[in-house]
């Protein structure tokens, strides 16, 4: 029905030029040639999908995936510490939540927890370089660009809606450290920019990217655009050169003007909601991405991420006061991110819409690495706690992680894989690996595992050698076979 | 999954012999039926009837059996539906046929309309049935390949010509042999290595090499020599389309030629040949000496080639395009800016018959700008930025002084790849912190960057594993990889070492050896070895971009794959071997190409992009979408000026002063300042008031109010915007004070900073600077009254910060932001940092060599045109100027608007409808407008 409807709209609302736009405006893409063998597509259990990116390294232990809470005092032993938080039940029975997570743990009985990530072994740990490597399956540096996972979505499944770009990344700024290292991942790569993120850094003014220029009314905006039809039909030029090029020109500018101009700006305006619903998120920049991102899958969104955004040494990147911080960034994630999957799921759309919460890798009081791939310590970390603010989780940990998943077709209440109780606490049931991820939401979109584009006479896939397998057990589905 | 039954199986695969009989009842009886039609040969009648009811009762067993066949082996796919759909609805109608045909005979109707019609649809749908039925047994492209111009992919023409040629042969000559067992291996490589590779040997099979091919894989013997029907790998190649077990599994399957030429390989006994082989195409490395062609009334010497290229082609030479839009053209292509308006009607009634090759004189000897034009081309291709992910160093000012000194392509190749000062970075590559692919350490990065750049071959899949794109092997690349390194390096095949040390060597190994103890001695003979006419295709590679870069698309495409075959090998060589025997000259490159009248063509028309990539001839040149920076620059020139700092400035003065803020701090950690007032203070001592001059620079980010010993002297809210300001008027002798009320903007943090700087010129000669720095002081909280002033006590404020450093750094360095007088009008795109607008218009990040920027236009792209902030400023800033120097004169405003941005006046038409739109009195909203819509026409848009 889903489809359906929008495919009706779709017509309704482009007209024939538009809808030529938007499957044709082909750019770099033009230059690959798709090599995906025509298989019969399988069906899709989601639509649309939302990333909430925890920025940082976020430590599994202080949040989804608990182990014994020792509490601070002067002198306690750094090796004593697991967890510095005391445990909470959820709504799924079994299942227990660190303190300051009631909410997300209210909604579980929604989702699926997977509890065995891994993170790659990249040597000293920097996190741009495992993010580049989580968002894009790819570990840097590549000898070609490799796309975003938001970008090979959007490459392959366009706009649910035409007026509204594929993949929109809320939250995530580039102006402080590891800049020009997050915008290497922030992009589509080699599939061409048509395909890369539309970027909201801050959702509450994200209108001002899709509507008219600050000051412009919507008349004006309107009559230039006539001018500048008026003008090009004027000119003689239009004889001249190439018609592809032209036309490829045109029609950009056509789909733009149509956007800017069109009622689905709203969408974008958080101003819209009800001031208790804006409110219940708004617990900061990132409440107010899950909201945008609510508003977003409801009206035909494809890939949108909304991060807890990356600052070197800030948000999730807890080197020291590791305890206060993680208090404070549940309290930023626990309203916003429960209440989006209640708001989807009432409205039905959490049927279509696959939501992730995910981090780069988590974090341990005394563990850089992992077991047997130890790397150099990031911070100093005393034997013995004499202040607080060595109490937490302030070094790299990579060899075990929470991956949270609602809607979309994920089994419901399903917790996939097991940490180890004690120090290391490493994946010691199923673990899984950044391409199975990626492979799942691929399989939860109906997009053949083995998608890929020949790029500088090689093949591209969308996970490194297209040898990545979805995990089935997730769609509730563990017979069946690609 | 359902189990199968043996006997539905079995009848199941009885459907491909079934299907023939309707398919030959149903048509015949359609044939004699139109035979009848003219009421004669009545006696065809019975005959008809009969093959009308066997045909449609088979046809309906033949369905039936079609649907044993897919259910039991499994068959599926869109295309194994169609044909059941078409399939079974054939037999439904063919049933129907045969019973109106029976109602009607029996009726004694001679009236056999509706019968006729439904035999006529049931031919038709059986047509289609069937067609799709043969699509699945064969291939889809069965019947399409044989058409002209299908014949894609590995030259089928020249494996058949071989095929011929073999099979007519009794018994086969050596050499017979070796061609044969070549051709094999070619096709090996191109249909087999992507799974049957060292790589990936799949089902343990590996055709790179004798033993692997000898050796078989886990389902058997491979090849048995004398005996195709034995062999693994002839069994599969003939299999059906759909089964399971046939080869390829990925692309498409081998035509009948090909599989015809690896039986007959095998029948003759599987001969291996010995001989160093080359499975795929390599361009010769020599030049090509073409003699130009003397029957010819061209006197340039391309268009002498181009015309005896013409001539093979059938392609007639047009009229060269007139005065003003080569003006335009050459302006773009040599110094990437807009002619002026007075150069344009100068150059249009200049009588002198050679002005076109004196103008291309002009410009190239315009080294500035031709300088700012091609660094763009030049950092593309060697990946140059001024800032980048992985820590990578610039080699900018090298480059920049390599071009304005028009250094030779010799020597810049020299020192590329031994590097001199200042262009170490091109070798140095990408280093990440941690721990990289083998494929991507430093030495293989430098062995990548030349292969691409300077050679035009990808190295990049040969330092995984062996290529299965080009001829190049794994210890090729660790071989040109080793020159690189202090230590010899070992082969990692797919990131795991193989335990095979590599040997330095270029990849050419022809041109000479690279050995040598240190790296030095290796860098040295690498550069020798590569900068020699011998090496044609150095020189190639180079002209081949070059003349993409002028005429929309190379020879050979693409510009990074110099072994494909260019649409004209004398143009190009003669092209390359010109340039290296006139001392490998940038500028004389440039010239040869734009003073031929192939470049002075009219601009191809073509419908769409894959008409100017498949089955090209050269007829003219491309038209070309403005670059990033040529749109910006053009923008420059016309509107305002787009940007007004520089990450490079070749001319700049080296002032010291930093952009502080008050330090802001969150979890002891120093991070982005919050939007508010913040306040600055900063003294120093004057000796004497007999001074010469004194200056001030300041710019703050977002908005300031300064103030000098207590007086307001300045504000501004605008950091682009430099304040000059002469304080000589303001100083005292002893202390003065400088303060500064700073605000940042915005909701949320944002980079914020003051930049100020201070010169007093005395009159002893001294010269007293003094710039923002860490030595300043600031408080966040609104100070007691008179905190500008000069006895304030600001013992208790604070330590200022440094944002102007790595992590905070947001700003480049400002043109105006100098003590001389500025005499650039604005800063060419090319030296500006990497900016949201020009990565929208297609700058590429740099962080990997890119050789074509995308062109076609976006959704992206446009929004950042139609609704930028950033654009949507320059164009509010152009009209407010515009404004100022037209007032009301809307006339000479729109004439002027076209002769500055498309380089001619306005038709009649189209100044009515501006003059229109600006009305008599013109507003700065209306006239933005206006430039928008011309910025974003076509015509301004695109090099015609």
């Amino acid at each position: 029905m889903e489809t359906q409807n929008s495919r009706r709209e779709f017509i309704k609302k482009m007209t024939a030029a538009s809808i030529a736009a938007s499957t044709t405006t082909i750019s770099i893409s033009s230059f690959l040639s798709s090599c995906t063998p025509e298989v019969q597509k399988r069906a899709a259990t989601a639509d649309t999908v939302i990333l909430l990116w925890m920025a940082g390294g976020m430590a599994h232990t202080e949040t989804f995936d608990p182990k014994a809470y020792v509490p601070y005092e002067k002198g306690v032993e750094s090796k004593r510490i697991l967890s510095t938080f005391p445990k909470i039940p959820t709504v799924v029975d079994g299942l227990e939540f660190s303190q300051g997570l009631e909410g997300i743990g209210s909604v579980m009985d929604k989702g699926a927890i997977i509890r065995s990530y891994k993170s790659a072994d990249l040597g000293h740990i920097l996190h741009t370089r495992h993010q580049y490597h989580w968002h894009t399956c790819y570990e840097p540096p590549q000898s070609v660009q490799a796309p975003h996972i938001g970008a090979w979505i959007a490459k392959e499944l366009g706009p649910v809606n035409p007026v509204i770009p594929p993949f929109i990344s809320i939250g995530q700024r580039f102006t402080m450290g590891e800049a020009e290292e997050l915008k290497a991942f922030h992009s589509a790569g080699f599939l061409g920019t048509e395909y890369g993120p539309f970027l909201i850094p801050d959702p509450s003014s994200g209108l001002d990217s899709v509507r008219p220029p600050k000051g412009m009314s919507l008349k004006r905006f309107e009559s230039r655009y006539k001018l500048y039809k008026e003008l090009v039909n004027k000119s003689e030029i239009m004889e001249k050169g190439s018609n592809y090029q032209r036309e490829s020109l045109m029609r950009s500018m056509e789909q733009s003007y149509r956007l800017l101009n069109s009622p689905e700006a709203k969408v974008f305006d958080l101003s819209q909601e009800p001031k208790d619903v804006y409110d219940t998120y708004n617990t900061g920049r990132f409440g107010l991405g899950c909201l945008l991102a609510k508003r977003l899958a409801m009206n035909g969104g494809r890939f949108i991420s909304v991060s807890t955004e990356y600052e070197p040494f800030l948000g999730w990147d807890t080197h020291e006061n590791g305890h206060i911080r993680a208090k404070k960034m549940k309290a930023l994630i626990d309203r916003p991110v429960s209440q989006l999957i209640k708001d989807l799921d009432e409205t039905g759309h959490l049927d279509k819409t696959l939501i992730i919460l995910a981090s780069e890798f988590s974090r341990d009081a005394i563990m850089e690495g992992r077991p047997g791939e130890l790397v150099k310590n990031q911070v100093d970390q005393p034997d013995i706690i004499e202040d607080e603010k060595y109490y937490g989780m302030h070094r790299h940990f990579t060899d075990g992680s929470s991956i949270l998943m609602w809607g979309g077709g994920v089994e419901k209440g399903l917790v996939y894989g097991k940490t180890a109780d004690e120090r290391p606490c490493s994946s010691i049931e199923k673990p899984v690996v950044i391409d199975q991820v990626h492979q799942s939401v691929y399989h939860a979109l109906g997009i053949d595992a083995q998608t890929h584009y020949e790029i500088e006479g090689r093949p591209f896939y969308t996970t490194p050698d297209g040898k990545g397998k979805p995990i089935l057990d997730l769609f509730g589905k563990p017979m069946q076979t690609t | 999954m359902e189990t199968t039954n043996w006997v539905l199986q079995f009848f199941g695969r009885l459907h491909p012999l079934l299907v023939h009989f309707p398919i030959g009842l149903l048509v015949v009886a359609l044939v004699l039926e139109l035979l009848t039609l003219s009421g004669k040969r009545k006696g065809l009648r019975e005959g008809i009837n009969w093959m009308v009811y066997i045909g449609s009762g088979v046809a309906v067993c033949a369905a039936l059996f079609g649907w044993f066949l897919k259910t039991q082996d499994e068959y599926s796919g869109d295309l194994v539906d169609n044909h059941q759909y078409t399939g079974i609805a054939t037999a439904v109608l063919a049933l129907i046929t045969a019973v109106i045909l029976r109602k009607s005979l029996k009726k004694n109707i001679l009236n056999l309309k509706a019968y006729r019609f439904m035999l006529v649809a049931t031919v038709v749908l059986l047509s289609i049935a069937g067609h799709l039925g043969a699509n699945l047994t064969h291939g889809e492209d069965y019947l399409t390949e044989v058409l002209p111009g299908n014949e894609k992919g590995y030259s089928n023409l020249e494996s058949s010509a071989l095929l011929t040629e073999l099979q007519g042969a009794s018994e086969l000559s050596e050499l017979q042999k070796d061609k044969l067992n070549l051709e094999v291996r070619g096709l090996f490589a191109h249909k087999c290595y992507q799974c049957h590779s060292e790589n990936k040997q799949k089902g343990g099979l590996v055709l790179e090499h004798k033993e692997g091919v000898f050796k078989g894989g886990t389902s058997g013997l491979a090849v048995v020599p004398g005996q195709p029907e034995e062999s693994e790998i002839y069994k599969r190649v003939i299999l059906p389309a759909n089964d399971k077990k046939v080869m390829p599994t990925k692309g498409k399957l081998l035509t009948p030629d090909e599989i015809a030429l690896i039986k007959l390989w095998i029948e003759d006994g599987a001969h291996w040949s010995d001989k160093a082989v080359k499975v795929f195409p390599e361009a010769p490395l020599a030049l090509l000496t073409p003699t130009l062609p003397t029957a010819t009334k061209e006197t340039h010497p391309i268009d002498k080639l181009v015309d005896a290229y013409f001539d093979k082609n059938n392609v007639d030479w047009q009229e060269v395009v007139d005065d003003r839009t080569f003006v335009r053209r050459i302006h773009m292509d040599i110094i990437g800016l807009l002619p002026d308006v007075d150069v344009v009607e100068a150059f249009i009634n200049d009588k002198n018959e050679h002005k076109r090759e004196a103008l291309v004189d002009k410009l190239l000897s315009d080294n500035k700008n031709y300088t700012q034009h091609w660094l763009t081309f030049w950092n593309d291709l060697l990946r140059n930025d001024y800032s980048s992910a992985g820590g990578k160093r610039p080699i900018t000012n090298w480059l920049y002084n390599a071009l304005i000194t028009n250094k030779s392509y010799d020597d810049i190749v020299r020192e590329l790849v031994n590097p001199v000062k200042g262009s170490k970075g091109f070798i140095r590559g990408v280093q990440w912190r941690g721990v990289v692919n083998a494929s991507q350490r430093t030495e293989m990065q430098a062995a990548q960057n030349i292969g691409q750049s300077l050679m035009g071959v990808n190295v990049k899949c040969a330092s995984c594993h062996n290529s299965f794109i080009s001829n190049l092997t794994l210890a090729q690349a660790y071989g040109f990889a080793t020159i690189f390194s202090d230590s010899i390096l070992e082969l990692n095949r797919c990131d795991k070492p193989i335990g095979k040390m590599a040997k330095a060597s270029f990849l050419y190994p022809e041109l000479g050896s690279v050995e040598g103890k240190t790296i030095k001695d290796r860098l040295l003979k690498l550069s020798e070895v590569m900068v020699q006419r011998d090496n044609g295709r150095l020189y190639r590679t180079l002209a081949n971009r070059f003349w993409s870069r002028l005429m929309g698309r190379g020879i050979v495409m693409p510009l990074d794959e110099m072994d494909n075959a260019p649409w004209d090998a004398e143009v190009l060589d003669w092209l390359a071997a010109d340039f290296v025997d006139n001392g490998s000259d940038l500028k004389h490159l440039i010239k040869r190409i734009v003073t031929s009248k192939a470049y002075q063509q009219p601009m191809i028309n073509y419908d769409k992009i894959e008409d100017t990539k498949v089955n090209y001839v050269f007829k003219g040149p491309i038209s070309r979408r403005l670059s990033a920076e040529q749109f910006s620059d053009a923008v420059s020139q016309v509107i305002a000026p787009m940007y007004p700092d520089v990450a490079f400035n070749p001319n700049g003065e080296n002032i010291k002063a930093k952009r502080i803020w008050h330090k802001e701090i969150k979890f002891n950690r120093v991070v982005l300042p919050e939007p508010g007032k913040r306040y600055f203070r900063k003294s120093f001592h004057l000796p004497s008031l007999n001074i010469v001059s004194a200056k001030a620079l300041i710019s703050v980010d977002h908005s300031y109010q300064l103030f000098i010993n207590g007086q307001k002297v300045l504000e501004n809210n605008n950091w682009k915007d430099v304040g000059k300001i002469d304080i000589s008027s303001y100083l005292v002798v002893g202390k003065n004070t400088i303060a500064v009320l700073g605000e940042n903007d915005g909701t949320i943090a944002n980079p914020a900073g003051i930049l100020f700087a201070l010169k007093i010129e005395q009159a002893s000669g001294a010269i007293l600077e003094m710039n923002s720095d860490t030595t300043w002081k600031s408080v966040d909280a609104l100070p007691e009254s008179g905190w500008t002033a000069v006895h304030f006590n600001d013992s208790n404020w604070l330590e200022v910060r440094d944002y102007g450093t790595r992590n905070f750094n947001n700003w480049g360095k400002l043109l105006n932001f100098t003590f001389k007088d500025q005499d650039e009008k604005f800063a060419r795109a090319s030296l500006v940092k990497q900016h949201p607008f020009m990565k929208a218009l297609g700058r590429p990040s740099r962080e990997i060599v890119t050789t074509s920027r995308e062109e076609q236009a976006t959704l992206l792209q446009a929004l950042e045109l139609t609704n930028g902030a950033f654009f949507d400023s320059v164009l509010e800033e152009g009209a407010r100027l515009w404004l100022d120097r037209y007032a009301t004169d809307t006339g000479k405003m729109v004439s002027d608007l076209y002769r500055n941005a498309l380089g001619r006046k306005p038709s009649k038409e189209e100044r009515e409808v501006m003059l229109n739109v600006l009305g008599t009195n013109p507003e700065k909203a209306q006239l933005q407008d206006l430039f928008w819509a011309v910025l974003m026409s076509p015509e301004f848009q695109f090099i015609d």
